[in-house]
């Protein structure tokens, strides 16, 4: 039975390049686990990476107080002329 | 007659299994699943050929394994054994996996009795990892029918044929999912062991999640999520606490718990699962880590906090950042217009998000951000943000007329509607306003209503004789009934109603007449009452802080002289959400470990335990 349901994965050779995409589109599946139980330790991140453990995964202040970008730029000229017509 | 040798060994070996309570290797004993090695195939042969098909042969086969379990006065002591056993034999010799709909049912019918088995209180817990297997070999036959419709198309047609309004189709997914809720429950139920919060599970208790698990995958595979409400209260009022079970099921657990509080918009519960699943996620279990955050990601974003890229750049979020970059630079960007087109059905993110099942979610959810940013920007460019000299004096709070914010809105439409680039108009032209309904809300045009603008589409006359000869039983009928409930006879082609342009010259058919067409202020005074209503709607959440005026519209941010008028106006959406969830971080579905010093003292006394007082007699009697 496992072989006909997973027909896609049965020839090897075709298409190889295809496969990679398939992984990342086809499986939107929440696979079972290799393993059934492992310590805490493995679940955390390497610690190899420069940032350490405690990188900070969040952003919570995100708001744009940039006013020389285009888009505040042209929002300030269009108030400007609003201003001066009324 | 035929010998059955390696048929004897093997109901031999079952019976010992059975007798020394070995369920791990029962389950193993039992293979269904092709390649099968020699051995099966010389029972299967031995089968086919002293019990081929037929009701003789499945008696004589009920007989022998009868004496798998002990004889009791009563007959057999676990009578759905047996006859799960016999339904192996059959399905062994019987089974043509050429045909998979028949191999499902076939299978469906075997795990069916196998749950049965599993019920017995004694017993049950043996064929435990048997229902286990058999449910995952389902539950991977029905999902692969699921993606193959051509191979289930007659038996849809043949249901569906008889009375279609009524029926709701079931899948095979949703019938495998109802199977293995059977066996979640007898094992959510199972009374032996030490009860309570404390007590770690044991005997069929340990199944709990690994079949509420994979009950779950098939759900949300086949897209009925409500059904899962009922297992995740059984849990919660049932379960022994979620910590004590193995790292996979957890993870697995508050995956699925997550994704359901998320499609519930219960996103501060939903975060606090999804992020302890990816904690406790194995790191090189890329691709479930990777499944999490599609989730987690979208699940902060609602709340207004973002993905960093350190997150970003991570291995397992592959393929995220081109998603949900994007969004959140439109969320910071403020242009409502540019955010709906990205979300619009047409883009290619918009169809990711959709297949990940939160399109409508981000859509619903994060506009009113998008709005925030926007009315932050418009009160830097245009706002009055209070006079810096006039500190010690009472000057007026800082404000900005929503008439700015209005005019920044038409800017924004007619923007978007002169980018020639675009497939659909998302804004509107100057002077092309409706005259009346949303603003801010672009209907696409309705074929079927196309030309109505132009009152002379509506009644031309070459038109009469074609409306006539469709309608004229109705317009123009043998005759009608008057005030008084007569009948009147009526001359052919005479309309009923009388003539349009004579009869009703005075009446005014247009709903929308009242608004006239082409008065500017008008459409203005609309669009005002619906920035007003965002407005409104972002300081009910709290999104920005301050008050509305609504003649001469302003808004006013007051008490902004400490920390300065952005940040009394527009606080941090995250910090302003969770100051205002954390409250409360109770996530429903998830049993904790009782917290030891609130009900310490309670749960040394048995605390939750069910005291049986059935037996006593009431205050007062003898």
């Amino acid at each position: 039975m496992s072989n006909s349901t997973t027909a896609q994965n049965k020839p090897e050779s075709e298409q190889p390049q295809q496969q990679k995409p398939q992984v990342l589109e086809e499986d939107d599946e929440f696979e079972d686990f290799p393993v059934e139980d492992w310590p805490q330790e493995e679940a955390e991140q390497a610690t190899g990476s420069a940032s350490g453990t405690n990188e900070h995964l969040w952003e919570e202040s995100w708001d744009d107080d940039d006013a020389a970008e285009d888009f505040s730029k042209q929002l300030k000229e269009e108030l400007k002329k609003v201003e001066g017509s009324s | 007659m035929a010998t059955t040798p390696i048929l004897d060994q093997f109901l031999g070996s079952l019976g010992e299994l059975v007798q020394n309570r070995d369920g791990g290797k029962l389950q193993d004993f039992l293979q269904i699943e092709p390649p099968l090695s020699e051995i099966y195939q010389q029972m299967i042969a031995e089968l086919r050929q002293r019990y081929p098909p037929g009701s003789d042969s499945d008696t004589a086969l009920q007989q022998r394994c009868e004496g798998l379990v002990p004889k009791t006065k009563g007959g057999s002591s676990w009578s759905a054994f047996p006859t799960f056993v016999r339904l192996y034999f059959s399905f062994m010799r019987d089974v043509n996996i050429e045909n998979l709909l028949e191999t499902y049912n076939l299978l469906k019918g075997l795990l069916n009795q196998c749950v049965l088995s599993l019920g017995d209180s004694q017993m049950g817990v043996v064929v435990l990892p048997t229902v286990l297997y058999l449910s995952k070999v389902l539950a991977k036959l029905a999902m692969g029918l699921d993606r193959r419709p051509e191979l289930i198309a007659h038996i849809l047609r043949m249901e569906g044929g008889s009375d279609q309004e009524n029926f709701e189709k079931v899948t095979l997914v949703e019938k495998s999912a109802n199977v293995v809720r059977e066996a979640f429950i007898k094992c959510l139920t199972d009374r032996s062991g030490t009860p309570g919060p404390h007590a770690k599970p044991e005997g069929k208790r340990k199944g709990i999640y690994l079949m509420a698990n994979l009950c779950l995958k098939l759900l949300f595979q086949c897209g009925k999520l409500r059904n899962a409400e009922q297992m995740f209260s059984s849990i919660s009022a049932q379960s022994p606490p979620l910590a004590h079970f193995p790292a996979s099921q957890r993870v697995t657990y508050l995956y699925y718990l997550g994704r359901y509080l998320f499609s519930n918009n219960l996103f501060y519960p939903a975060q606090i699962a999804l992020q302890s699943a990816y904690d406790q996620c194995h790191r090189q279990a890329l691709s479930q880590r990777n499944l999490i955050l599609t989730y987690l990601i979208p699940c902060n974003i609602v709340m207004g906090r973002f993905p960093s890229q350190a997150l970003l750049q991570r291995p397992e979020a592959q393929g995220l950042a081109e998603q949900f970059d994007p969004l959140c630079r439109l969320i910071v960007h403020g242009d409502y217009l540019a955010f709906r087109e990205h979300l619009s059905v047409n883009s290619k993110s918009a169809q990711w998000f959709a297949r990940k099942g939160i399109l409508l979610t981000l859509r619903n959810r994060c506009e009113i951000l998008v709005w925030r940013s926007f009315c932050r920007k418009v009160f830097i460019q245009g706002g009055y943000h209070g006079d810096p000299q006039a500190q010690a004096q009472r000057g007026p709070p800082p404000y900005l007329y929503l008439q700015k914010l209005l005019m920044a809105t038409r800017w924004l439409q007619r923007k978007h509607n002169t980018q020639p680039s675009n497939g659909h108009v998302n804004g509107l032209a100057e002077g092309e306003h409706h005259g009346y309904g949303s603003q801010t809300i672009e209907h696409p045009a309705d074929p079927e209503f196309t030309g109505l603008d132009d009152p002379q589409n509506v009644t031309k006359s070459d038109n009469d004789h074609e409306i006539l000869k469709k309608y004229g039983d109705y317009l123009a009928s043998d005759g009608y009934f008057d005030e008084a409930g007569n009948w009147q006879d009526n001359a052919p082609g005479n309309l009923i109603d009388g003539e349009p342009e004579l009869d009703y010259q005075e009446c005014e058919f247009n709903p929308y007449a009242t608004s006239t067409y082409d008065d500017e202020n008008d459409q203005s005074s609309l669009l005002m009452q619906e920035i007003e209503s965002i407005l409104a709607s972002l300081l009910t959440q709290g999104l920005m802080r301050g008050y509305l005026t609504h003649r001469n519209p302003r808004f006013a941010i007051p008490g902004a002289r400490l920390r300065g008028a952005l940040p009394t106006g527009f606080p941090n959406v995250w910090q302003t959400i969770y100051a205002r969830e954390k409250e409360d971080s109770h996530v429903p579905g998830w049993v904790k470990l009782p917290e030891p010093t609130a009900t310490g003292a309670a749960a040394l006394g048995g605390g939750g335990r069910v005291v049986n007082l059935s037996g006593a007699r009431p205050v007062g009697n003898q």
